[in-house]
């Protein structure tokens, strides 16, 4: 059974890194904006959004993370996609967004960017 | 479920459509996505295409509701030997001129590039006062059920 969506932001020093689990789709796309953009608003250094536990997303969360993104361009903000899964992978490229993003594999490797 | 020959003289199997009709409703998305993955399934297609319907699916409501959050989609499934078509129908009205409609960032050409991608064809029209769109996803690594 698919995870159940839910957001955790756990603060290392400066960087804040962000959990996201469960399926990401029009349903909760609007509580996934208010978590990112509160914490882009409240963020000193990078964001690393780790997609690790993501089993879905659809073109309204691609939509909000993209709002983020711009969020975070206005504030100085660097954000980072944490995303390993073949099929989430798939969807950005499909959607041209793997040139907008900085994406690693591993939670370590955006840290260390 | 009937049985009808092609030219090639491989029997296509066309079953009972499937009907799904659920409200507007963000939450209930997961109904459509969740009859994709089984018809698919049912329909032979593997892994990866079951994803690709589910998410294709998922899109097509997406564009059809369009923002809205009244009326009711109406799905039919049909599956055609290794074909799955779906047509999605918005009985309410559409959401554009909808307070708050989500294509702040490009959502719906989003949708329309992700379609494009994951299924052999699709489209939309508003006809009749009704929004309806619909596609068709071939599966190439067909397994007979």
């Amino acid at each position: 059974m698919d995870e159940a969506f839910a957001v955790e932001e756990r603060n290392h020093g400066d960087l804040v890194h962000v959990v996201v689990r469960g399926e990401l789709d029009v349903a909760t796309a609007p509580t996934l904006r208010e978590h990112l953009h509160a914490t882009v608003d409240g963020s000193s250094g990078p964001v690393v959004v780790d997609l690790l536990a993501v089993t879905f997303i659809d073109s309204t969360a691609l939509g909000v993370l993209i709002g983020t993104k711009e969020l975070a361009d206005e504030r100085g903000t660097d954000l980072r996609l944490v995303i390993e899964e073949a099929r989430i992978i798939k969807i950005f490229e499909i959607t041209g967004l793997t040139d907008l993003f900085s994406i690693s594999a591993t939670v370590a490797e955006a840290s260390a960017r | 479920m009937t049985g009808s020959g092609d030219p090639s003289g491989e029997v296509r199997t066309m079953s009972e459509p499937v009907e799904l009709c659920i409200p507007v409703q963000s939450d209930l998305i997961v109904l459509a996505r969740l009859t994709a993955a089984t018809v698919a399934s049912r329909a032979g297609f593997d892994v990866e295409e079951v994803d690709d319907l589910r998410l294709a699916v998922d899109e097509l409501c997406v564009l059809v509701a369009d923002g809205g959050t009244s009326g009711r989609l109406t799905l039919s499934f049909i599956t055609d030997g290794d074909v799955v078509e779906v047509i999605c129908a918005l009985d309410g009205p559409a959401g554009v001129e909808e307070e708050g409609h989500p294509d702040e960032h490009g959502e719906r050409e989003l949708s329309v590039r992700i379609l494009d991608a994951l299924v052999d064809e699709h489209g939309d029209e508003f006809d009749d006062g009704q929004r309806r769109g619909w596609l068709r996803k071939r599966s190439v690594r067909h397994q007979p059920s």
